[in-house]
């Protein structure tokens, strides 16, 4: 039986600009469940980036948490860490139980602060002993490919590859049980992109960490690893389903119009062809009434202008937000 | 366009602030003189007198009316300083644009004459320039000031315009037949127009600090009166030491007033036009 | 041949004292027939976009020919209506679509620029309509775009609306540096059309500059794969993708990530 590790429970989470509200996040339930790799995907602007930043509570103006819960598992229990500050979630899960990646690491590390700096800090709030977080990261560097000179160095001498690859043996140094991945790999070359994905597996193959979030534009890089899939568009959850399942045979228009304008170097996608899903992403201040995907989608019905289909299970583990589907069980 | 560059300055308290400031000694120096119809140079028997009705800033040591100096005064500084700063930004204007747009030979000369003019120590070069002239008018010392304030501006549009000229607008409009003169005018002015605007306002602060320096020390315009040839006879007449205060006072007061609302008024345009300066 | 590169090379020098130099494209030489849709697939650095800035005529090469309808476009476009002749011909679609636009103009301005390229002797309201007919034919409704300014429009509109000045021009050749690179994904795949479809309408040449080896599987005829300034392999789409001959190719061709494919290296 699966259990999972964090819950997400009808999270609203908007950017308060002025007098008017940016939808990000509107309405998002879905679990992560331990051990699994979990693929979140959606265009630019979709909320996406928004999303990592609730699961990890990472709440700065003008973002703001409206509605809904986040839970985590500690123990026995679960930790409602949306009802605790941004401060106390950092001091208490930050780094120990959950851990992101940023998309571009270059702003994740000061160039003019050496790497030591960084884990010694880490040292320091977490207090344990200098000396033996040293010699933790030493050989986690050497796990991720770098030489622990590297410590020594400051972060502007590191490719992006390198880079990135320190940061991910910084985030993953106290074992936390979940790993988010933001767009980690969309500033590298392919070449690099690969390695990442290696060492990244690797953490979750030796039990470092337990599940990952992996938030990408990129449907390819997910298929590489994602045992589920969270669709999003226009700050909603479309569906969610296993990935092979949804490779095959995507429920929700929005799904199947993603998977067809893939470009892959592959013979496949020349005889499939490549679509284009006409109009563009609704604008997040004023969305669309109804389904958000209803002006762009070719099956829209009159139903979908007037009312929000709800995010239902209609096949095992295959859960969908559209009329489709609802339609026909009701 | 204008109008949406221009907008959020006027939401700016800081500009608001300096541009009142400014502008109040601009009417007085525009308008003054036709409302206060006093001759600035006419002498009269009451010398050194503190303000009294008859002078409402008292009177220097001919007897000179000291409003009406200080009316004129303000006139000739700012003409001074609109004067030099229009001389500054077209030679920087040019030169900038020409070093960005031609690059090679031509850069390498301009730039070579831009980095001379910045190292020469410029208040020198007007000491001398301006102790060759025996009479110098208002418009001869613009000249002098202006001649020396370019370089920092010129060499800052080339790092801007450097840096446009590889966006691929501007390829396209070269793609679309432009020569260079079209693709300057067209492509290449606006987006500097701002910060040309800034470094306006920062030049005529130069051109009235640099005309009270050379009044200061007895090199400024021959003919006329100006707010640092006011300084310099109060401070010939020793009067600061004898207490004149409302001889030395009001020309000091207004030079101090109008520098700061300038830069008051180029530091607000910063943080509008840089959004990266701007406060959340 | 509508276009004949022959030994390519730019070096940049950098520094002033100390002269250091940079090879940006070395030695590079190929041939585009007319209607032929090829592809310069490298990373970042490889020297694709030099070598399409020279083509365009943008940045002069330090060594090397590039022949355009049989002239050399580097030394034998003298006269200044040589020149536009070969501007008429030759066109690009860039990468990033915000930059594309001068910020003070509205977005239509483009095609104005294009219509006054063509020289054509027509009023104004038969350029306003030239204009129109572009837009509409690249699928776009005059009415949301004319009068617009570039932060209004979305960046697949825009991309839209420079295809729309190549579709005025119709050139023999277009250079398209990433033209989907930095637009939504959904939205890629009618900008692709419409490049096809001006191949099939003009005879156009199209020569694709990307790092992204599944468009220029998709799109391309033939495949020009570069690194570090040379071209290391040629050939078509499915010699390059199925068969790859050089351990460059082989590396790149193994590290994308594929959709019907898992890799199976990764755990």
């Amino acid at each position: 039986m699966v259990e999972p590790l964090l819950k997400v429970e009808g999270v609203r989470a908007y950017y308060k600009l002025g007098r008017v509200f940016v939808r990000a996040v509107d309405g998002v339930s879905f679990e992560v469940n331990e051990g699994e790799v979990l693929g979140v995907v959606g265009e630019s602007g979709c909320g996406k980036s928004t999303l990592s930043n609730v699961l990890m509570m990472n709440l700065r103006k003008p973002l703001v948490l409206v509605e809904g819960r986040v839970l985590f598992k500690m123990g026995n229990g679960f930790l409602e860490i949306s009802s605790l500050g941004r401060e106390e979630v950092k001091k208490r899960l930050w780094g120990k139980e959950m851990a992101v990646i940023p998309q571009s690491a270059m702003n994740a590390l000061m160039p003019t602060i050496k790497v030591r700096k960084y884990v010694e800090h880490l040292a320091e709030s977490h207090n344990i002993p200098k000396e033996e977080i040293l010699e933790k990261i030493r050989i986690r560097f050497q796990e991720v490919g770098l030489d622990p000179v590297w410590l020594e160095r400051y972060p502007f001498e590191f490719s992006g590859g390198m880079r990135q690859r320190a940061v991910i043996a910084i985030a993953t140094l106290l074992n936390p049980q979940l790993l988010i991945a933001d767009e980690p790999t969309s500033a590298l070359d392919v070449v690099n992109q690969k390695i990442f994905l290696k060492v990244l597996m690797q953490m979750k193959k030796r039990g470092i960490v337990k599940s990952i979030v992996f938030i990408t534009h990129d449907i390819a890089t997910l298929r590489q690893m994602a045992d589920r899939m969270v669709v999003m568009y226009a700050g909603k959850v479309v569906e969610v389903s296993p990935l092979e399942e949804m490779l095959r045979k995507p429920l929700h228009p929005y799904t199947k119009g993603l998977l067809d304008s893939v470009l892959t170097p592959e013979p496949e996608v020349k005889d499939r062809g490549i679509t284009t899903i006409p109009g563009a992403p609704p604008n997040l201040i004023d969305p669309p009434t109804g389904c958000r995907f209803h002006p762009r989608c070719t099956y829209a019905m009159k139903v979908c202008r007037e009312k929000e289909p709800a995010l239902v299970e209609v096949e095992k583990g295959r859960k969908v937000a559209c009329f489709l589907f609802t339609e026909e069980i009701a | 366009m204008f109008k949406v560059m221009f907008k959020p300055l006027l939401k700016n308290r800081k500009f608001l602030i300096g541009f009142s400031v400014f502008l109040f000694f601009l009417v007085l120096g525009l308008f003054g003189p036709i409302f206060y119809r006093v001759d600035p140079t006419e002498m009269t028997w009451n010398h050194e007198k503190p303000p009294s009705r008859e002078h409402p800033l008292g009177t220097d040591t001919y007897g000179r009316d000291i409003l009406a100096q200080l009316i004129h005064g303000i006139r000739s500084s700012l003409y001074i300083g609109f004067l030099s700063a229009i001389i500054s930004l077209t030679i920087g204007t040019f030169v900038g644009t020409f070093s960005a747009v031609k690059r090679g030979v031509v850069d390498e000369t301009l730039m070579a004459i831009t980095n001379i003019v910045l190292t020469t120590p410029s208040i020198l070069v007007a000491i001398l320039i301006a102790s060759y002239m025996r009479v110098r008018n208002v418009e001869m010392v613009a000249l002098i000031l202006g001649l020396f304030q370019w370089p920092w501006f010129a060499r800052a549009i080339r790092a801007q315009l450097m840096s446009v000229m590889s966006r691929e607008y501007v390829y396209l409009s070269v793609m679309a037949g432009y020569s260079d003169l079209r693709l300057i005018f067209e492509d290449l002015i606006p987006t500097i127009a701002t910060y040309a605007f800034m470094s306006f306002v920062l030049f005529i602060n130069g051109g009235i600090m640099g005309e009270a320096s050379l009044s200061l020390i007895g090199l400024g315009p021959t003919q006329g009166i100006s707010l640092g040839i006011m300084l310099q006879w109060a401070v010939l007449m020793e009067a600061v030491r004898r207490g004149l205060w409302w001889w030395f006072v009001p020309p000091g007061v207004s030079i101090v007033a109008i520098t700061a609302s300038l830069l008051v008024i180029s530091t607000a345009m910063d943080e509008v036009f840089n959004p990266r300066l701007r406060e959340e | 041949m509508r276009l004949v590169v022959r030994n390519l090379s730019k070096t940049f020098s950098m520094g002033f004292f100390s002269r250091r130099h940079v090879e940006a494209v070395r030695d590079v030489s190929f041939e585009v027939k007319g209607g032929e849709i090829v592809s310069l697939v490298g990373e970042s650095g490889s020297g694709k976009t030099t070598t399409a800035k020279m083509i365009l005529r943008l940045l002069p090469p330090t060594r090397g020919e590039i022949l355009f309808e049989g002239k050399d476009v580097w030394r034998d476009l003298k006269e200044r209506e040589e020149l536009r002749e070969f501007r008429r011909k030759m066109h690009a679609v860039f990468q990033d679509p915000f930059a594309s636009y001068n910020p003070f103009y509205p977005v239509e301005r483009t095609l104005w620029q294009a219509i006054e390229l063509l020289g054509e002797d027509l009023s104004k309201q038969d350029k306003l309509n030239l204009i129109k007919e572009s837009l509409l034919r690249v699928g776009l409704d005059p009415k949301d775009v004319l009068g617009k300014y570039p932060h209004q429009l979305s960046g697949g509109q825009k991309q839209r609306i420079m295809i729309a000045r190549c579709w005025i021009l119709k050139p023999l050749f277009i250079v398209a540096d990433e033209p989907t690179s930095m637009i939504d994904a959904s939205s890629r795949g009618g900008i692709i059309k419409l490049l096809e479809e001006m191949r099939e309408e003009n005879g156009t040449s199209i020569m694709f500059i990307t790092h992204d080896l599944g468009l220029a599987y998709y799109v391309s005829d033939r495949i020009f794969v570069m690194k570090d300034g040379r071209i290391v392999e040629e050939g078509s789409p499915d010699e390059i993708v199925l068969s790859p001959k050089h351990e460059y190719t082989k590396t790149l061709v193994s590290s994308i990530p594929k959709l019907y494919k898992r890799m199976e290296d990764l755990v």
